[in-house]
């Protein structure tokens, strides 16, 4: 029993960075259909930036993991300034082969910077919480307690803000929020730099339990694909609870049946839910 | 207050909108007739900026905007209430009112105010605020559209077939309520299939026939036309 509780709570772990993700991913889907593959960049650029602001400049956790976040809502912003901006009128394949290539991009230059080896990056939270006979580590918890905050501010932010509401609105109906004077630009750029930062945000999150290396985005960028597409395509509430049912099944069937499948959990899921509901789990668009 | 000058848009080869020439005065409605296809929404499109014409120009009010965009033309005042409605569906109606006002946002007493005047042309809007735009019935859905529109505080309310798909009873309500806004001081540009009601309703009226102006004046003398007669009434 507390072998499953434990299990429990990777996979909400787990959940939690892939909702964080996803919702990125969403977001920017929902209002320019943009397949951002780029995101997976984004995700990475954060992890590093937190890892050399804490390893090289002694910079502590939290105002490290906030810079990594300004860094990577600039960087999306400006892919989006000069790369998607410039395809607006162009195919969609256009798009989808613009973002790969942001990716490989910005995993050359990690490279070029930080060198292909893995890195591990430090945290103060390296103790455990011992509740009711469970030994549950500081670092997961905290993983938990931020996405779950994060989750709830984008959600007061789409809903009780005019700016927030002229998201959905976009995402809903782009010809009618440009007639109300919405400016699109502002609005896909606001997009794009939340997107970043929540995927930084992630990162750096996760980073202390996991490893930091160029291509770290990919795999992620994959199941954050696979949680959009079985919650929804641009659907909010899509993203998360696929996040979490992603990892929920990772963690479990990484556990009870080997982990050396459990990257190859989420597509098997992808598959199921696909066969039954063809939609995905939400109705399409932003609500 | 507006004046188009042999405004020309295409779609690649095609010319959907040729040369066409119009011209509103303050205060009244104007209507635009005209079949499927025959160019009405494209030429409201290139009014609000959303198409650009690749000749032509478009004044407003003694401002050249021809090539503005459209969150500069809301701000100036004209405001396009689009076919179809184009509301924010999953978005209540208060919100769907409340982005209509989007470029007025920090006046917040003058939103306040505008909502309650839309509340007052539209009562059943104030018992459906929460509710979801997408769950009204396609007159409300109609009133949600009008509303969000005269949320922006237009100066020339360009109305796009705002009949299209309702009951006849609804439609007449529909003229009746055009008719108010247009009393209370907005310019109304029309455009509609429906001839009878809105030329009923029109100071002068346009017929616009393959991208092209081919019949205005008087909206009572196109009523009496047997041209106009047998293409848009049908008797």
């Amino acid at each position: 029993m507390i072998l499953f509780i434990q299990q429990i709570l990777n996979g909400l772990t787990l959940g939690s960075i892939y909702s964080l993700v996803a919702l990125g991913l969403t977001l920017v889907y929902g209002i320019m259909h943009i397949p951002n593959f780029a995101h997976g960049a984004f995700y990475m650029m954060g992890g590093f930036v937190a890892y050399s602001l804490m390893t090289k400049a002694g910079v502590p956790y939290w105002p490290a993991i906030l810079c990594a976040a300004a860094v990577s809502a600039v960087i999306a912003m400006v892919s989006e300034r000069l790369v998607f901006r410039a395809l607006e009128n162009a195919l969609p394949l256009h798009h989808m082969i613009a973002a790969i290539g942001i990716l490989l991009f910005l995993e050359a230059l990690a490279h070029a910077i930080w060198g292909a080896e893995f890195h591990r990056m430090p945290t103060p939270y390296t103790g455990s919480v011992t509740l009711a006979g469970l030994s549950l580590p500081t670092q997961r918890i905290l993983i938990i307690v931020s996405a779950f905050v994060l989750m709830v501010a984008l959600n007061l932010f789409l809903r009780k803000t005019l700016l927030g509401t002229a998201i959905l609105a976009m995402a809903q109906n782009r010809e009618g929020a440009f007639l109300m004077g919405i400016d699109a630009n502002k609005i896909s750029l606001l997009t794009f730099a939340i997107a970043g930062a929540l995927a930084a945000v992630a990162a750096a999150l996760f980073a202390p339990i996991n490893l930091i290396y160029p291509t770290m985005g990919e795999l992620v960028i994959m199941k954050a694909f696979v949680i959009i597409i079985l919650g929804g395509m641009g659907s909010i509430s899509g993203a998360i609870v696929g996040g979490l049912i992603i990892g929920m099944a990772e963690a479990l069937a990484g556990f009870y049946v080997s982990s050396d499948y459990k990257d190859l959990i989420a597509f098997a899921v992808l598959v199921l839910i696909l066969a039954l509901r063809p939609e995905g789990l939400f109705t399409k668009g932003m609500r | 207050m507006l004046q188009l000058d042999a405004v020309t848009v295409r779609y690649g080869n095609f010319t959907a909108i040729d040369r066409v020439d119009i011209s509103l005065t303050h205060g009244e409605i104007t209507v635009l007739l005209g079949a499927n296809g025959a160019g009405k929404t494209t030429l409201f499109k290139t009014l609000s900026g959303l198409l650009r014409p690749v000749s032509g120009t478009i004044i407003f009010d003694g401002r050249d905007i021809t090539r503005s965009k459209p969150t500069e033309i809301v701000r100036l005042g004209l405001v396009h209430c689009p076919e179809g409605r184009k509301l924010f569906p999953a978005l209540s109606v208060e919100k769907n009112l409340l982005l209509g006002a989007y470029v007025h946002a920090r006046d917040k007493a003058g939103v306040q105010r505008a909502l309650e005047e839309v509340y007052s042309l539209f009562p059943i809007l104030r018992d459906k605020a929460q509710d979801e735009a997408g769950s009204l019935s396609g007159g409300q859905q109609q009133m949600v559209a009008i509303g969000r529109a005269l949320m922006a505080r237009p100066r020339l309310l360009l109305l796009d077939e705002p009949s299209l798909g309702l009951a006849p009873l609804v439609v007449k309500q529909m003229f009746e309520v055009i008719a108010r806004i247009n009393a209370s001081g907005t310019t109304v540009l029309l455009a509609e299939q429906n001839a009878y009601g809105a030329l009923k309703i029109a100071h002068k009226a346009y017929i616009l026939e393959q991208g092209r102006i081919i019949l205005q004046g008087d909206p009572q003398k196109l009523l009496a036309d047997d041209r106009v007669r047998r293409a848009y009434i049908g008797i």
